[in-house]
Formats: C-alpha cells, structure tokens, sequence
C-alpha cells in the first residue's frame, strides 16, 4: 500500500490498494450475502423450526467425504476430479510460499506452506479440473443444455489466475512483471466475484445443504445423501 | 409385424412443442390436448402474463428458499439421474430437473417476464406434467437445493394466469367452493355415511359410523374420492375400526376431506383453508388424533 504512493505505477497499484479493494470486498460481500439470507430465512416459517444441527452436520459431511454419498459412488471421475479441484483451488493460494512471503512482507505474519513441486502439481490439478468441466459442459447433452454464457465466464475467471500464476512462477510467454501483473489482476477479480456470482456457492452450499439435511433427516426422516 | 411397426411408428410420433418459441426453447414432445391448457392460454395477454411473473418473481427478493437456490446452482447437471423422467426417456437431457427450470423459471427470470402464451403452455407442460415434486433431485443435488420449490413457483404463477390441467382445476374449483375434490355436498356427505352403516350392518351386527361424536379418540379424514365413487373403502375402514375397538368419528361438516388438490397447483390461498377445515373440525370435536387415509 505505502509503495504506490511513493511509487505510483499498474504494479504497484494492483499490488497495494487494489488487493485492499479485493479483499474489502470479497469478506465483507460474503458477510453481507450470508446475512441477508439467514435473515430472509428467518422471517419464513417453515425453515429456522426445522433446523437441526445433528442433521445438518450429517448431511454436511456426508457430501464433503469423497464416495459418502450415492450420486458420488455413481459418478466415480466426476467425483474424483471435483474433489481434487476444490481442495487444491482453496488451498494452494493460501498456503503458497510466495503467497505467504507477500503476507510476511506486509504484517510480518506467515503459516506452513507448500513445497514449490507440490504447489505446481496443485495448480496443475485446478488447471485440468476446469478443463475437464469446460469439455464437460460440450459433451455431456444434460449439462450442455443447462449451460449459459455466464457459466463459460465463471469457469474463466476460476481458470485464470492458476493459469497466470503458473506461467508466472515458469517465467513464460510474458515478461514475469506483466505476468504477474496479469495474475494479481485476475485473482482480485476472482475475489470480488465470489459472493456476487454463483461462485458463491462456496458460502451458500453450508447453508443449503444443511436446510435440506434438516428438512430430510427431522421432517422426512430419511438420508439426502 | 407390419401392425406392429405401424403401431410403434404411431407411438413414436413425436413433434416440436411450440415452434413459434426461440430454437433452444423447443423440445420435442408427443402432442397432448388438454382444454386447460390449449383454451385458457388464449385469454393471455402480454401484459397480464409479465405482471403476474414478475408479481411472483419479486418473491425472491422475500423468500429465502426461492432466492438460494438460484444463486447456488452451478448448472452441474448432477440432478438429471434422480430424474424418473429423465431415465425413463432414454436420458433425453430436456427431462432433467436443471433443464425443466432453465426451460421454465430461468427464462422467466432472464427475459424479466416479457414471454409469449406459448412459452406459458409449454411451461405447463413441463411444469405439470413432467415433474412429480417428489424431491429426489435435492437428494443428488451436491449443494442439497430445493429444486421442488422453484418448479413450485413456476406452477403459482401457471396456476394464477389460469393454466393448469383442466381436470385439477375443476376439482381446485370443487375445494374453493366445498372444502371437497369433488364436489360433494354436506347432505350427500351425512347420508352416505348413514346408508353405509345401514347397509354394513347387515354383516357385522352393531357396527357404527359415529358422526359427531364429541371427545373421541380419533377422527378420521377420508379422501373425497371414499364416499363419492369408492364406498367399499368407508365401509373398510369403519370395519377395522370397530374391530380394533377404536373411539373414532367423522364430522358432519366441511372439512372432512384430506385431499389437498389445490396444493399441486399451489393455489395457497385454498390450501389454508382445506387444512384449516380439517384443524376446526378436530377442535370442535375435541379429538386427540386425526387419521387420514392415504
């Protein structure tokens, strides 16, 4: 932040305020979104009284364990590449060494991290995974006819700062700078996009799914898995 | 053999639902008639049709079951195999639930309520007639959405412009007018229960069908369908009844049918009413239970 106003420049810029921006945006967007909807969902009768934290937690976990649940044994490739996507696409940025340089730089605070082999095969990992999804979404015809312009957008803004980080990190295609440039850019992007897009679907999956488990397991009394 | 093909060659027409509609709104359906959807749609104008969706659509911005789901779903198409539909037409993807909403209520939602008489008619077609609402999709849904709900709402807003199959209209009529399906009166009601235990009585010696009786133990709620065309089943059940030596009734007055017809069509405001009817009669009978047939 301090540098760009010594030494105003687009690196600088993306670098410092824009990353506060980003950042400002993205937590206090997602408080807001999840607010708004508990609220919502208190106002309506029928789904604070049904709500159980036993089968909320059931359910839960029953759709974050690899193969727990029906539809996960029944798509084995679908499973295993949505899991290894999502794993590596939260953690390899949080854990990544230049990543946590950043953080120790700017407030002298750091946390394990991953090895520079293991953070590329995990961005790799991210990487096929949209891909797998983009040729998804054209083969499958039952995906295919549920696939806008909006969801090609959402797997580009996903893909794009892996891609970028990578080449980045490889040194290739561009001058590191403006790679990293691009990079930062597109990561702020994805930030902000979360709880304004349906990639928020990283705050409202809790919150849905719980409903249904509690509605399946106290009202039904059956298994939503 | 020759019959056999012709025969499966009848069978296997199958046509485009509503050419008029934009290319990637058409699906191909084998043709049906039904005068609540073909005759009701022609009293449609553009205006009522935007005003009524939008009136329903704004509920979003109130109802957090309706809002969730829309902002959640990722469009994975992970639903279509816990699709009776969907299996059952050979994996054809316009019968997945994702589909069925992207055909109705996410067009509705893009083109903010600005759509043809024709696209109502096919989304009744699918709303109705290709969706049982038995929640199986939000058993494979990975984020466990209400997709129920939304073709729900897509049934409110056919059901408020009128489009809704003729037959569960008539007996949604029936329910608003009489608290029945099927349009039966209070005096048909007390005399069929009558003459039914007269009639079953000439087997089992004092058998009752007590109507009215104050501080039973249970009061039974038989489906309109019982009294009006299948008298046997009354006759079952008073019989079981006085066998276990149950304390049970039945009320003299509306509010003694179970069915609920009106909430397939999600005609709310007639939904209330036929569980209250039934909530009133137990009340003023001071049962301690109430028994429905189903």
């Amino acid at each position: 932040m301090y540098e760009f106003f010594t030494n105003p420049s687009v690196y600088t810029f993306v670098r410092g305020p824009l990353v506060w921006i980003a950042f400002i945006i993205f937590i206090g967007g997602s408080i807001y979104k999840v607010r708004t909807l508990i609220l919502l969902a208190k106002k309506e009768k029928v789904v604070f009284p049904y709500m159980s934290l036993k089968y909320s937690l059931r359910s839960i976990l029953h759709w974050l364990i690899p193969f727990a649940s029906r539809n996960w044994k029944r798509r084995p490739m679908m499973t295993i590449v949505t899991f290894a996507f999502h794993i590596c696409l939260v953690f390899t940025p949080i854990f990544l060494l230049s990543h946590n340089t950043l953080w120790y730089e700017s407030w002298g605070i750091s946390w394990w991290t991953l090895s520079e082999g293991t953070a590329d095969v995990m961005a790799m990992i991210v990487l096929f995974g949209c891909l797998f999804f983009f040729i998804r979404r054209i083969v499958a015809p039952e995906v295919k006819f549920v696939t806008f312009a909006s969801d090609y957008i959402l797997l580009t803004i996903t893909f794009a700062p892996f891609l970028t980080g990578f080449l980045a990190y490889h040194e290739l295609l561009l001058p590191y700078k403006i790679m990293l440039i691009i990079h930062m850019l597109a990561g702020e992007t994805m930030l902000i996009a979360i709880p304004f897009t349906r990639l928020g679907h990283m705050l409202y999956f809790w919150l849905t799914r719980s409903f249904m488990g509690s509605q399946f397991g106290g009202w039904f009394q059956a298994r939503d898995w | 053999m020759a019959e056999v093909k012709a025969v499966e060659k009848e069978v296997k027409i199958e046509e485009v639902l509503e050419p008029s509609l934009d290319k990637e709104l058409r699906i191909k359906r084998k043709k049906v008639v039904d005068p609540g959807f073909d005759e009701t749609i022609k009293r449609l104008t553009p205006e009522k049709i935007e005003k009524t969706i939008n009136a329903v659509l704004n509920l979003r911005k109130t109802a957090a079951r309706f809002l969730a789901p829309l902002e959640t779903c990722i469009h994975c198409a992970l639903c279509s195999d816990a699709c009776q539909y969907y299996i059952s037409h050979d994996k054809d993807p316009t019968y997945s639930p994702a589909s069925k909403l992207r055909l109705t209520l996410w067009e509705m939602i893009r083109r903010k309520g600005k759509v043809s008489p024709e696209f109502i008619k096919q989304c009744a077609r699918i709303a109705f007639t290709e969706c049982n609402i038995c929640h199986r999709c939000s058993m494979y849904c990975p984020f466990g959405l209400d997709i129920t709900y939304q073709i729900g709402m897509v049934r409110r807003i056919l059901f408020l412009l009128g489009v809704v199959p003729h037959n569960i209209l008539d007996q949604d009529n029936s329910q608003s007018a009489t608290l029945t399906q099927l349009w039966i009166s209070q005096a048909d009601w007390i005399d069929t229960i009558q003459w039914l235990e007269d009639e079953t009585r000439l087997e089992y010696k004092n058998l009752r069908l007590p109507i009215e009786k104050e501080g039973a133990e249970v009061m039974w709620a038989p489906l309109g369908t019982e009294p009006k065309i299948a008298t046997y089943h009354v006759v079952r059940t008073a019989i079981i009844m006085n066998v276990a030596g149950i304390d049970w009734t039945v009320p003299s007055r509306d509010g003694w049918d179970s069915v609920n017809m009106a909430m397939f069509i999600r005609d709310f405001e007639t939904m209330q009413r036929v569980v209250l009817g039934l909530y009133e009669n137990c009340l003023r009978l001071k049962v301690k239970r109430l028994v429905l047939t189903e």
